[in-house]
């Protein structure tokens, strides 16, 4: 699997009063690294919706390994995974760029919808074309 | 499950039977057998209670098998409204396949 990876700063109002980084910041490392990837193939939010589409995520999961705290360096990354299924798949791994330990790693799945709220079962069209380049990059070794 | 494609779909008990095994393999319901899907109970919310992933991967198990296509939910809401109207609706577009590959063909 090909991952982006994001360089970051741990935040001050990211971490929590025992000094680690609160559990639901991860959440917003994990849409950073997914926001890159969408940029590199436009697939952003805004993208998707001038092709017809929105994507709301209906799955999260995020196991935490280890903790940081304000001012560590992390490294963000994201990557794509074919599905059988009409959704999108998203890796996470969150890296203390120190030691690239892992301090967490997680998963998201996003449902089509037309920008009707339409549930799609097949992607097609310029949709289908952007996702794919997208699956193939993640899929390079 | 090793009969010809065309004889289960031409025989309505039969398909209906296939059907229901087909979403008990598909969607994994370790607890449900093919007597406990009544077939005018909706599969989804109130009946089999099976939400919108069952769906999309409903929709993949029934292309895989039937080489049928349901492109969105407009069309799966009707399709999905219960194992009769499933094994309906696999009839009339097994049907509708056929004749239009006979119609390109001549």
């Amino acid at each position: 699997m090909r991952w982006i990876e994001i360089e970051e700063t741990v935040r001050f109002n990211e971490v929590d009063e025992w000094g680690m980084i609160w559990y639901g910041s991860f959440m917003a490392y994990f849409d950073i690294g997914r926001m890159a990837l969408l940029r590199k193939f436009n697939l952003l939010p805004k993208q998707m919706v001038e092709l017809g589409y929105i994507a709301p995520v209906i799955r999260l999961t995020c196991d935490y390994k280890q903790s940081a705290t304000t001012d560590d360096s992390i490294i963000i990354r994201a990557a794509a995974t074919k599905p059988e299924i009409a959704v999108l798949n998203f890796h996470f791994e969150i890296l203390l760029k120190e030691n690239r330990e892992l301090l967490a790693n997680g998963e998201t799945t996003q449902m089509l919808l037309t920008t009707g709220r339409k549930i799609i079962y097949r992607l097609g069209g310029e949709l289908k074309r952007r996702v794919d380049r997208l699956l193939q990059y993640c899929m390079q070794t | 499950m090793g009969m010809k494609l065309e004889e289960i779909i031409n025989n309505s008990r039969k398909l209906c039977n296939f059907l229901k095994e087909m979403i008990i393999d598909t969607l994994k319901l370790e607890e449900i057998t093919v007597e406990d899907i009544d077939d005018d109970a909706p599969l989804f919310k109130e009946g089999l209670g099976l939400d919108s992933i069952d769906a999309l991967e409903l929709v993949v198990a029934i292309e895989k098998h039937f080489d049928i296509i349901i492109e969105d939910e407009d069309v799966g809401k009707e399709a999905f409204g219960s194992i009769n109207i499933l094994t309906q609706f696999i009839q009339r577009e097994f049907k509708a396949k056929i004749k239009n590959s006979m119609s390109a063909a001549g």
